[in-house]
């Protein structure tokens, strides 16, 4: 093993191992540290060695754009905080090496962005994987993960794209090359962070890679780089690629790939033509000639909340970049749409989960199934603009041992890289009845104006409406009951989520609440204890360790699973503190079911 | 989704003559190995390379029919006899011509094919016809590869435009080889749609081992 060093910028000295075939991408070459914790890359061309804006573009990137470095160290992030949450969305180099070339050090990504089983263990988890109709049948079932956490690495990787271009940078070459993805816990990371452009100041060095590149770039290639008509890499051609990936890891399509034949003369110019100025969405509403046959699973089935930017990207905004939706709005409708998910009850299924978009009919699109419990709560919520005006801000489907967290509680916090994510309060289906257990919030107030204190809960009745806390910017929760299966007792208020009629909540009054026909995720317990504390939260899909990390969207593998190994004794405090305040268990249960009752 | 995806053919042209025999052989057959388990650890390669072996002495064969990458077999290649490049050539025309689906209003044809040749002799056939309709067809992207000291660099640029030369038939030199063929390979099936139909295509830049013919 030849172990050689290499000399950064700043004095700094770093081993790497030489090896005979090193891995190699289009820009670099690529050799390991001996402990394998940081990778030495070199670059290819001696050209981007000797260009001399190849040192100033590293040492801008690596210093006062640096998302990942705080501004009092010379980075851009405000705070340590999402200094670290960016850590893990980018693989952002630590150094610059000058000796014996030019070339940067970089973090090795986790381990998790390594296949840890099947016919390609080892390698990087690039998307290309699990986007391959031939690749994807070859990678073991463990590693697939489900729908939910496809939700959750295209909020990661979404909210990295928008933390780049608040910094004013542009990636350039967003592709399923260079995010590396984890299905399984729902993660990404986004790598060759080392192109980046800077508007205005380092110009793109690549056009950015085949089916993400956006159609003015392609179709301005012709031009002279300096002709004012030529369109090159920048943000707004950042939104078309991010746009292509979240819809391909949601629907596990391209949405231009269609049949549609654009020239004969070659494969080449045909595909410079769908992908460039005759680029055409799969699923446009009036124009079908690039409908594939066998579409089945159209962008409906997201809700409404992501079926409007896909349009907006894909129709609207194809040919006319400035409509297309910035990568917040793709992050916030995703975040959305995370509350709007409910788990698939067929164990067999292979998204295991699926968005209420149609309250008509809720079902999963992908296997068939049913859900399996005859009402389902959504928690319309309202937050307060003007004093005793309360506007609809968002919804949550209230299923079996959904969470709510502090951003559903307060309007004014986001759930992004600095929220909170400890759970604030649960949802189960018990005895019959739909009820939220209060976890952690301080003054969440019943229909009929009770305190409810922790470990207690509010019964979810239709059209119930309490506050979920006194304080200031704490939201109104209203219950939505939807019926499953009988469209002819569905409440008006049951059209598509998201769309203006769902958020204003008017649904028939459901009196009487239908027996449970059948659930299978209640803990037996013996009955004077189920009430108190309230029967934890446990389903068949979600196992208990991987609860919390499932529950918070926004988080990359294991950062959440620190709140886990708490959960039990949290739960156990609760249950004293509430045995405490209520002196006696006959005191606690009479009181929690009058304020179920209430 | 058939009916979208394109394959990019991958054919390798191999000079199996007898002055081939013995070690060079030996390298060229764990050079194709080498080749294979490279590319099938390539999510882009895998989707869209097809390989096909024509092999070349006193008669030319195509010893494996262009095929996926997951399916391909490696071919058993045996060294002998005399080097018949213009035979070669022909039946290239003609495996492109059946196998590669063409480009038509109802069907997305496949990309342009990629061609590598390897000899290390003079032709013993006559080769000319065929070399100046494949240079002026231009079926594919054709890399003619002139190994050793006995290989004529001349006979090669008439095919072609794109000639390299290795100096041995060196295992290190024919294993360096196969990975520049690999990378050739991954590179293009990356960065295909760019490529306009009449442009040279993106190579890797080759190892010390490899030089190319101006």
């Amino acid at each position: 093993m030849t172990v050689l060093d290499a000399t950064l910028t700043d004095g700094r000295v770093v081993q790497y191992v030489l090896t005979d075939n090193p891995p190699s991408g289009g820009m670099k070459k690529t050799y390991f540290s001996p402990d394998r914790s940081c990778v030495v890359q070199f670059y290819h061309h001696q050209s981007a060695v000797h260009d001399p804006q190849r040192l100033s573009r590293l040492e801008a990137i690596l210093g006062k754009f640096n998302p990942t470095i705080t501004q009092d160290k010379g980075g851009s992030a405000a705070s340590q905080t999402s200094a670290d949450y960016f850590k893990r969305l980018f693989c952002w180099p630590v150094g610059i090496v000058i000796k014996p070339e030019i070339g940067i050090v970089a973090p090795t990504y986790p381990d998790s962005f390594f296949f840890a089983d099947g016919p390609f263990k080892g390698r990087e988890k690039e998307g290309g994987w699990f986007l391959g109709s031939k690749t994807r049948r070859l990678l073991p079932a463990s590693e697939l993960g489900n729908w939910k956490n496809h939700f959750g690495l295209c909020i990661c990787m979404a909210r990295a794209v928008r933390r780049l271009h608040l910094a004013g940078l542009a990636h350039s070459d967003l592709s399923s090359k260079n995010v590396l993805i984890d299905p399984v816990h729902g993660a990404s990371v986004i790598i060759d962070i080392d192109s980046l452009v800077v508007p205005g100041l380092y110009p793109p060095d690549v056009m950015g890679s085949p089916g993400y590149i956006a159609p003015e770039v392609l179709g301005t290639q012709h031009l002279p780089v300096d002709d004012p008509n030529r369109h090159l890499p920048s943000a707004v051609t950042d939104q078309h690629a991010l746009a292509v990936l979240i819809y391909q890891y949601l629907l596990l399509r391209h949405p231009l790939r269609g049949p549609k034949v654009h020239s004969t003369a070659s494969a080449e110019e045909d595909e410079r033509l769908a992908m460039g100025s005759q680029a055409l969405f799969i699923e446009h509403p009036t124009d079908p000639s690039n409908q594939p046959r066998d579409l089945n699973l159209p962008c409906a089935i997201l809700g409404q909340e992501l079926a409007n930017l896909v349009q907006r990207a894909f129709i609207d905004g194809l040919h006319t970049p400035h409509k297309r939706p910035a990568a917040a709005e793709w992050e916030r409708g995703l975040v959305k749409t995370w509350d709007m998910l409910i788990p698939c009850d067929n164990p067999g299924c292979s998204h295991q989960a699926f968005v209420l978009w149609n309250p008509h009919d809720i079902r999963c699109p992908f296997c068939g199934t049913a859900y399996p419990i005859s009402t389902l709560p959504v928690l319309k919520l309202r937050s307060e603009r003007r004093p005793g005006q309360w506007l609809a801000d968002g919804q949550i489907v209230a299923f079996h041992n959904q969470s709510l967290f502090s951003w559903h509680v307060f309007d004014n916090i986001y759930s992004g890289e600095l929220a909170d994510r400890t759970p604030q309060a649960y949802c189960v289906f018990h005895q019959g009845r739909w009820l939220l257990i209060n976890q952690a919030m301080d003054s969440l107030t019943s229909p009929g104006g009770n305190r409810v204190p922790i470990g207690s809960a509010v019964e979810l009745k239709d059209r119930a409406k309490f506050r979920l806390s006194q304080q200031p910017h704490g939201r109104i929760a209203e219950v939505q009951l939807l019926r499953i299966g009988s469209s002819t007792q569905v409440s008006p208020a049951s059209v598509p989520a998201g769309s203006p009629a769902a958020q204003s909540s008017c649904g028939t009054p459901i009196t009487h609440m239908p027996p449970a026909t059948r659930f299978s995720g209640l803990p037996p317990a013996p009955a004077a204890v189920t009430l108190l504390p309230a029967p934890p939260p446990q389903s068949p899909g979600i196992s208990r360790a991987g609860r919390v990390a499932e529950a918070s969207p926004p988080l990359t593998p294991h950062t959440g699973s620190s709140t886990t190994p708490d959960y039990w004794q949290e739960k156990v405090k609760t249950y004293a503190t509430l045995v405490i305040a209520f002196g006696s268990f006959t005191t606690a249960i009479t009181t929690l079911i009058s304020q179920c009752h209430r | 989704m058939l009916e979208i995806n394109r394959r990019l053919p991958v054919y390798l042209l191999l000079d199996t003559s007898g002055s081939m025999s013995g070690e060079p052989i030996a390298a060229v057959g764990q050079g194709v190995k080498a080749l294979l388990a490279d590319l099938r650890s390539d999510p882009q390669a895998i989707e869209t390379a097809y390989l096909s072996v024509i092999t070349f002495d006193s008669v030319a064969r195509q010893l494996s029919p262009l095929t996926e990458l997951m399916a391909f077999q490696e071919p058993k290649l045996i060294a002998s006899g005399a080097t018949a490049l213009g035979s070669a050539l022909k039946l290239l025309d003609e495996a492109i011509d059946r196998e590669v689906r063409k480009n038509a209003p109802d069907q997305k044809g496949d990309w342009k094919p990629l061609i590598f040749l390897m000899t290390d002799g003079m032709p013993t056939d006559s080769w000319q016809i065929a070399a100046d309709a494949i240079k002026k067809n231009k079926p594919g992207n054709l890399i003619a590869c002139a190994a050793g000291s006995g290989a004529d660099v001349d006979v090669l640029k008439r095919i072609t435009e794109i000639v390299i030369r290795l100096d041995t038939l060196q295992p290190d030199s024919l294993k360096a080889f196969f990975k520049w063929v690999s990378d050739s390979i991954k590179i293009t099936s990356q960065s295909i749609a760019q490529i306009a139909a009449d442009t040279p295509i993106n190579l890797p830049p080759p190892p010390p081992q490899i030089q190319i013919v101006p």
